[in-house]
């Protein structure tokens, strides 16, 4: 079984690639597989943009600004719209190359079937760990939103370990939802999303008209630039993490209705969305403290700049819409994370169990014990910023290779290679894209970039020994 | 009224349109269709569409994976058992998160007069027709007429009304049972009943025991009834005897 002649497209366990759907075969309404059935599409632009706005929320406004602003004062506000704008400059390739493959999978996929196996393997591999990364993120911001709340109401906790202790039990309790759960999660999503977006333009509308005065209160009380220019970079890179849910849209790009107009116009608009609402926020928030306050109050810090406007019950309303962003923040990236795994095991990246189903439930529980098993060890270690990096590290190798496979379709087209939406001046926005998506790791912090290459190295490893056979590049 | 006049389906009845009956079946949670329904059904089209409903954390492609061989096994045993009575169905499989899209979306694309909510059923010979505000009595005609042919069954045309000076109900019914004999159906098979009800969902499910199918109209479409009509889905859910809904024509 180990030694194989040459080109079985096979990976050790003798698994080939399985062809379920070729994505030609799909109409705005469903897919047709291989065997002759119908996969019904039935996310609409609704589902696209709340999965898209609901993911990237959570990070942004309710972990980031206060960290964000100990390093790189009101100039976080630019470190977002760097963000922003590097994650338009990949949503776009992202979108082009979706409408010509509305697979399951999203960035994996449009990788292996443009440059090979291989880089496929290894973002592949890569992004599920990036989203393990996030997801443990995402419930480390939870659980210091659910301990501020707690301390709120006057319970005595105290300590990262109640913060963390809080974090895994969710962590647990969102993975079991996922497993057992049958009940329409997507409507839920779609009602958490607007309750908050609602939320956040009031919020920021009131603290917006405040900083410029309107209310009487003080003004921005330092300068833009308090550390100078290059904080502002160093701290997109870390902030990048919160527009880490565009390419999600992508994983369900085989459950979307009408691919052709809703993914473009999911990723895109998720991200101008947010974008505009985290430049706000650190506008506001910097405007209400200076970046050395902000900093001491830490994750929570926007909790606080709701205390200073419409004091506890501010706080409140804050603390509570925070619980719900990184909520749906860890719940969509675990089910992302388990889209990831199926993406991979289907193309016998990985052993092909890991996309088993129970009947019973209709759940991947392979998949999804894949993404939370992980998460939970790395929730224990609690390192907010690191996480974060990693996380971003992890997504840019595969935004970065996207923008580079978007390319490398449109040199050398196949014949079946036939986008609903195309990037206009393409070699220009990919290759700024890809540019400016690898260069925002140069900014991270050192052990960032470590894990991350020792992560990247270890799928080369996997690849070679386990699934050096398997031929995927231009195979739908 | 259409004035078009198409070929009769079967024998020498005065069909306008051959009935089209679209049949889903969640057939990966042994869902199937008893034999005496097959018999019943068989006069007309059948479409057979087995459907797996999986929960949004799942992929539809990553549920056809594993469950497409079963699922067309289990659609292809019930085609079979059509073919055993003479009738060559048609198979669809999906894998879908959304039932009622999918049911809809079929239906539109096949162009079906008629889905069946099955129930578990003895045999099938009486039919009940119950007659509340308007429905396409034509579509309604056909199918009543075209699956009672052979048999031996009688239909009872049931009009309910909401008040006792109401007579909308009770005119539907009988032009319906007008257009039935129209269709060749004796007169001797259809009965003509009318009551007066406040709760017509209650009143159809307590007395569905003494039918063997039910066949009746969408209802109005509402935001809220959405596809099969939320009447219709109550009534199969409470009644005992399954539930053939006759859609609306699509406006062209």
């Amino acid at each position: 079984m180990s030694s194989q002649p040459e080109h079985q497209n096979s990976n050790v366990s003798g698994e080939t690639p399985t062809q379920v759907a070729d994505p030609t075969q799909a109409n705005e309404e469903m897919t047709v597989s291989e065997g002759g059935s119908e996969l019904e599409r039935s996310i609409g632009l609704v589902g696209g943009l709340s999965i898209g706005v609901g993911t990237m929320i959570g990070a942004g406004i309710f972990v980031f600004p206060g960290l964000a602003a100990g390093e790189a004062g009101p100039a976080a506000a630019g470190s977002f719209a760097i963000g922003a704008v590097i994650a338009l400059l990949v949503a776009l390739p992202a979108s082009e190359l979706a409408t010509a493959m509305p697979k399951s999978g999203g960035g994996y996929y449009f990788i292996s079937r443009a440059l090979g196996a291989l880089p496929g393997a290894v973002v592949g591999i890569s992004i599920w760990m990036g989203l393990v990364f996030a997801t443990a993120f995402y419930l480390v911001g939870f659980g210091n939103y659910a301990a501020a709340i707690l301390a709120e109401v006057g319970l005595p906790v105290a300590g990262s370990s109640v913060v963390v202790s809080l974090a895994l039990v969710f962590g647990v309790l969102l993975t079991a939802l996922n497993l057992f759960g049958t009940e329409n999660a997507a409507a839920l999503q779609n009602y958490v999303v607007g309750v908050l977006l609602t939320l956040l333009v009031v919020f920021l509308s009131y603290g917006g008209l405040n900083a410029v005065g309107v209310f009487g209160a003080q003004t921005t009380p330092e300068t833009f630039l308090p550390f100078g220019p290059m904080p502002m970079f160093t701290t997109a890179a870390l902030v990048f993490t919160s527009y880490l849910g565009f390419a999600q849209v992508a994983t369900v790009a085989g459950d979307i209705q009408n691919p052709g107009r809703n993914l473009p116009i999911a990723m895109i608009g998720s991200v101008l969305i947010v974008g505009l609402l985290y430049v706000a926020t650190i506008f506001v928030a910097t405007s209400a403290f200076d970046s050395l306050t902000l900093s001491r109050f830490g994750e929570t810090a926007i909790v606080e700049v709701g205390r200073s406007f419409l004091g506890d019950w501010g706080a409140l309303a804050i603390l509570a819409a925070g619980l719900l962003a990184t909520v749906s923040s860890a719940n969509a990236s675990i089910l992302s994370t388990s889209r990831a795994v199926f993406a991979l095991s289907k193309d016998a990246l990985i052993p092909q169990f890991a996309s088993r189903i129970n009947l019973r439930y209709g759940t991947p529980h392979v998949a999804l014990a894949m993404a939370g098993g992980p998460v939970l060890v790395l929730v224990a270690l609690g390192e907010v910023e690191v996480l974060a990096e990693v996380a971003s590290f992890l997504h840019l190798i595969m935004y970065g290779l996207m923008c580079v496979a978007l390319i490398a379709m449109r040199r050398n087209e196949p014949a079946w290679y036939d986008p609903d939406f195309r990037v206009p001046a393409y070699p220009l926005i990919a290759g700024i894209g890809a540019l400016a998506s690898f260069s925002l790791i140069v900014f991270m912090q050192p052990l960032s970039r470590r894990i991350g290459v020792a992560i990247m190295l270890a799928t080369v490893v996997w690849y070679k020994l386990y699934a050096d056979d398997i031929q995927l590049k231009g195979v739908l | 009224m259409s004035d078009e006049v198409l070929p009769p389906a079967e024998g020498d009845l005065s069909i306008r349109e051959p009935p089209l009956v679209l049949i889903p079946v969640a057939v990966l949670e042994s869902q199937t269709v008893p034999e005496s329904l097959v018999d019943f059904l068989a006069p007309a089209n059948v479409v057979v569409l087995g459907y797996h409903v999986v929960p949004e954390q799942t992929p539809t492609e990553q549920a056809s994976m594993q469950f497409e061989a079963r699922a067309q096994a289990a659609v292809d045993d019930i085609a079979q058992n059509f073919s055993v009575a003479g009738r060559e169905a048609d198979t669809r499989v999906a894998f879908t998160h959304d039932r009622d899209k999918t049911i809809e979306r079929v239906a539109d694309e096949i162009g079906a007069t008629a889905i069946l909510l099955p129930n578990p059923v003895g045999g099938v010979d009486d039919v009940l027709v119950p007659i509340r505000g308007t429905f396409d009595v034509d579509r309604l005609a056909d199918l009543v007429a075209t699956v009672l042919a052979d048999g031996s069954g009688a239909v009872t045309l049931w009009a309910l009304s909401p008040e006792a000076d109401s007579t909308e109900a009770r005119q539907q019914a009988d032009r319906a049972a007008e257009t039935l004999v129209d269709r060749g159906l004796a007169s001797d098979r259809i009965r003509t009943e009318s009551t007066v009800v406040d709760a017509p969902v209650r009143a159809i499910v307590d007395r569905s025991p003494e039918f063997d199918i039910i066949v009746m109209g969408e209802g109005e479409q509402t935001i809220l009834t959405g596809l099969l009509g939320d009447r219709a889905e109550r009534i199969a859910e409470g009644a005992v005897a399954p539930v053939l809904v006759v859609r609306g024509r699509e406006t062209d």
